[in-house]
């Protein structure tokens, strides 16, 4: 079983500790991918998980091995680099084969498995060339060729696409997650874009100043984010929160009331941040919802939807609404309806998420 | 931390400002000469800093270029240099004609492949083991050691040079007699003058020189050492397979600039350590030029042989520039 196993991870430079004990299972075939703003310590867990950086305390697994103390080149893993890290005095295909040769793979055996790998990236036509003479797309494939090349039990990816347009971003993502439902190969990947932890991840890892704020499947995260960081990090745009009280059938925000299922009497006049989603609202009232009067002050279409951006109160908020073709009907917007099942609640002190039940 | 989610691609900010504004420039030029004028007025600071070189250059190269055409003269100081009668090509059929000269020219190409063969790698591995070295102290100690005789006029040098090699109390010869060997008059014979004078100019100048190559080895992008770790190689592999293939362009630009001063054997070094008994081996172009221009006041042959010498060296940078250009894609222009 070749999952990655880290127990009580930490990390410090000197006195100054980045990582503060990270618990994470990584099952065998499985794509992981650690997201979190800049700073939060992604790289430096995946660095350490590659053996680039030493494990102050913890225990890291892999294929139920210890490997605190293994050289990375025996821990059988392969990373791809945020530059691509090529050698520019090589060309593609010596550039694939660096880590067999070092290995002492017999040569024919290197040229077959290079060939073949060139052929799943299309890189065939490009092994004679130097790194310097390839677009961005093809030397990220090129990163990509020498990490599936040495079949490795694990993959790590730090910031893989990060230095690609926008579009290509996407193409890649895409091929990304083609080729691990390929391969097959237990993957973990970092990122500071929630889109590709989103469409990529088999689970999602989000970490916040050394320490693990949430972990699940996309959608677990999406629809019941643990904290209001998650609830704030992940969707675009985020969710929207608001301070407010409990009140015996909902919550009471500024001087608007909204409906919220769940025994939210029980906790009547306690202090809470209520978020909604901006894609959760609707502009009439469809089944059990509230009104939730704002004052309108920008419309950004997007195509078939657009953003309203609007306040209530002194809270800044970013709606969706379908344009059908047109979004001169939503410049009168006044209100939006927020269905009362569709309301998450956090606590205002801390942050977690509350639950009072259905 | 909400604007990580809002993180597009596409250029950074300040490039794209820098593009908005450089298209806004080229918009209103209507010409090459505005565009000179425009550039000139943006980045005056810059050429005021490069005045100095530009002013050393005109006065210290470009106009004593007037005075070479005596090498095509029979000058005399007191026609001076426009009044002296034109001679053609006489001057240097007289110095091919000379045995003294003929070998000056082989004892500088002699010399110089030495150093070329010794002196030019020797930095490049001196750099080498620097980055070898982990300790920081240590490394930093090291440095400043093998950096300090750079700083160190040539004349003292000669002066360790010859005391440490001198018969009677030199350090050298001291441990020879230890040995139960006779002493050796090492400056005073021929075949000794060449490992001597490179040995030193290594001494001299090889840690200084190691900067450019350590400045190079910082310049490589760290994580290929780590992808290279991740991969497997230990540091020899990573010394061979990444650092010396990322400095090969410093390493061939240095080359081409050092086959360009191969007729240029330091001429001060050999002046010190040289002696008629030496001259065999030790007199270089250079010292011929001076004994005969300024101790026998043969100006217009000294310049001839001048003249051939810059003629040699530009031939050299020339080729050596193309053939760099030609077989790596590095050149020095
Ligand atoms: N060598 C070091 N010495 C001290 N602190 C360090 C060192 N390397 C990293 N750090 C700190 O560790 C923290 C985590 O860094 P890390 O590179 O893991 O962030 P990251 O999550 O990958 O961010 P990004 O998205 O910007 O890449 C940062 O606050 C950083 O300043
Ligand atoms: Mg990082």
């Amino acid at each position: 079983m070749s999952g990655v196993n880290l127990e009580g991870i930490v990390k410090a430079y000197g006195a100054l500790q980045v990582v503060h004990g990270i618990d994470l299972t990584v099952a065998e075939k499985e794509f992981v991918v650690l997201v979190g703003p800049s700073g939060c310590g992604k790289s430096t867990t995946l660095r350490m998980i590659a053996g680039l950086e030493e494990i102050t305390a913890g225990d890291l697994t892999i294929d139920g091995r210890r490997m605190n103390r293994i050289a990375p080149k025996d821990r059988d893993v392969a990373m791809v680099f945020q530059n691509y890290a090529l050698y520019p005095h090589l060309n593609v295909a010596d550039n694939m084969a660096f880590g067999l040769r070092i290995r002492r793979m017999p040569k024919a055996e290197i040229k077959t498995t290079i060939d073949d790998v060139a052929e799943i990236l299309g890189l065939t036509p490009y092994l004679d060339r130097r790194p310097a003479d390839l677009s961005g797309g093809q030397r990220q494939r090129v990163a990509m060729g020498r990490a599936i090349v040495r079949h490795p039990k694990v993959f790590l990816f730090d910031e893989p696409l990060s230095n690609l347009d926008a579009k290509l971003r996407t193409q890649m993502r895409a091929e990304i997650k083609r080729l691990h439902n390929r391969l097959g190969v237990t993957s973990v990947y970092v990122t500071h874009d929630q889109v590709e932890a989103m469409t990529l991840a088999d689970r999602i890892v989000v970490m916040n100043d050394g320490r693990i704020e949430q972990i699940g499947t996309p959608m677990e995260l999406f629809n019941d984010p643990a904290n209001t960081f998650v609830a704030g990090f992940l969707g675009s745009p985020p969710m929207n929160q608001m301070k407010g009280t409990l009140t015996a059938s909902g919550a009471k925000i500024g001087d608007a009331e909204i409906k919220i299922d769940g025994r939210v009497g029980d906790h009547a006049g306690r202090d809470v941040i209520v978020g909604i989603r901006p894609e959760h609202v609707t502009l009439s009232a469809e089944g059990p919802s509230s009104a939730l009067p704002i004052s309108l002050d920008l419309v950004e279409p997007l195509g078939s939807e657009a953003l309203l951006h609007a306040t209530h109160g002194d809270d800044s908020l970013v709606f969706k609404a379908a344009t059908n073709g047109d979004i001169d009907h939503l410049s009168g917007v006044d209100a939006v309806h927020v269905p009362s099942h569709l309301v998450k609640l956090f606590d205002a002190e801390t942050g977690h998420a509350l639950n009072f039940g259905v | 931390m909400v604007d990580e989610n809002t993180n597009t691609a596409g250029q950074p900010p300040e490039k794209a400002a820098i593009a908005v504004h450089e298209a806004a420039r080229h918009h209103i030029d209507d010409g090459r000469l505005i565009r000179l004028f425009d550039h000139f007025k943006r980045e005056w600071q810059i050429y005021v800093m490069l005045l100095p070189t530009i002013i050393w250059f005109l006065v210290f190269l470009y106009k004593p270029m007037y005075g070479l055409q005596i090498a095509f003269k029979d000058y005399s100081i007191f026609r001076g240099v426009a009044n002296s009668p034109w001679v053609g090509i006489e001057h240097f059929h007289t110095l091919f004609a000379n045995d003294q000269f003929i070998r000056a020219v082989k004892n500088t190409v002699t010399i110089s492949f030495y150093n070329l063969l010794f002196g030019f790698p020797a930095p490049i591995i001196l750099a080498l083991m620097f980055n070898e070295i982990l300790h920081a102290t240590y490394k930093r100690t090291a440095q400043t050691i093998v950096y300090l005789p750079h700083f160190i006029s040539s004349v003292i040098i000669a002066g360790i040079v010859i005391t440490a090699f001198s018969p009677t109390a030199g350090i050298i010869n001291t441990f020879i007699g230890w040995l139960g060997f006779e002493p050796v008059y090492f400056l005073t014979q021929p075949q000794w003058f060449r490992p001597i004078f490179v040995g030193t100019g290594i001494w001299q100048e090889a840690g200084f020189g190691s900067i450019v190559f350590l400045a190079a080895i910082a310049g490589v992008n760290p994580s290929l050492y780590e992808s290279a770790v991740v991969d497997g190689a230990n540091r020899w592999q990573m010394m061979w397979k990444i650092t010396i293939p990322s400095i090969l362009p410093t390493i061939l630009i240095m080359l081409i600039i050092r086959i360009g001063n191969v007729m240029e054997v330091s001429f001060e070094l050999v002046i010190l350590l040289y002696q008629p008994a030496t001259y065999e081996t030790a007199d270089v172009v250079n010292t011929w030029i001076y004994r005969q221009g300024l101790q026998s006041g043969q100006y217009d042959l000294a310049a001839a042989a001048g003249l051939f010498n810059a003629v040699v060296a530009f031939v050299l940078v020339m080729t050596a520039n193309t053939l760099s250009r030609r077989f790596s894609r590095t050149s020095l222009w």
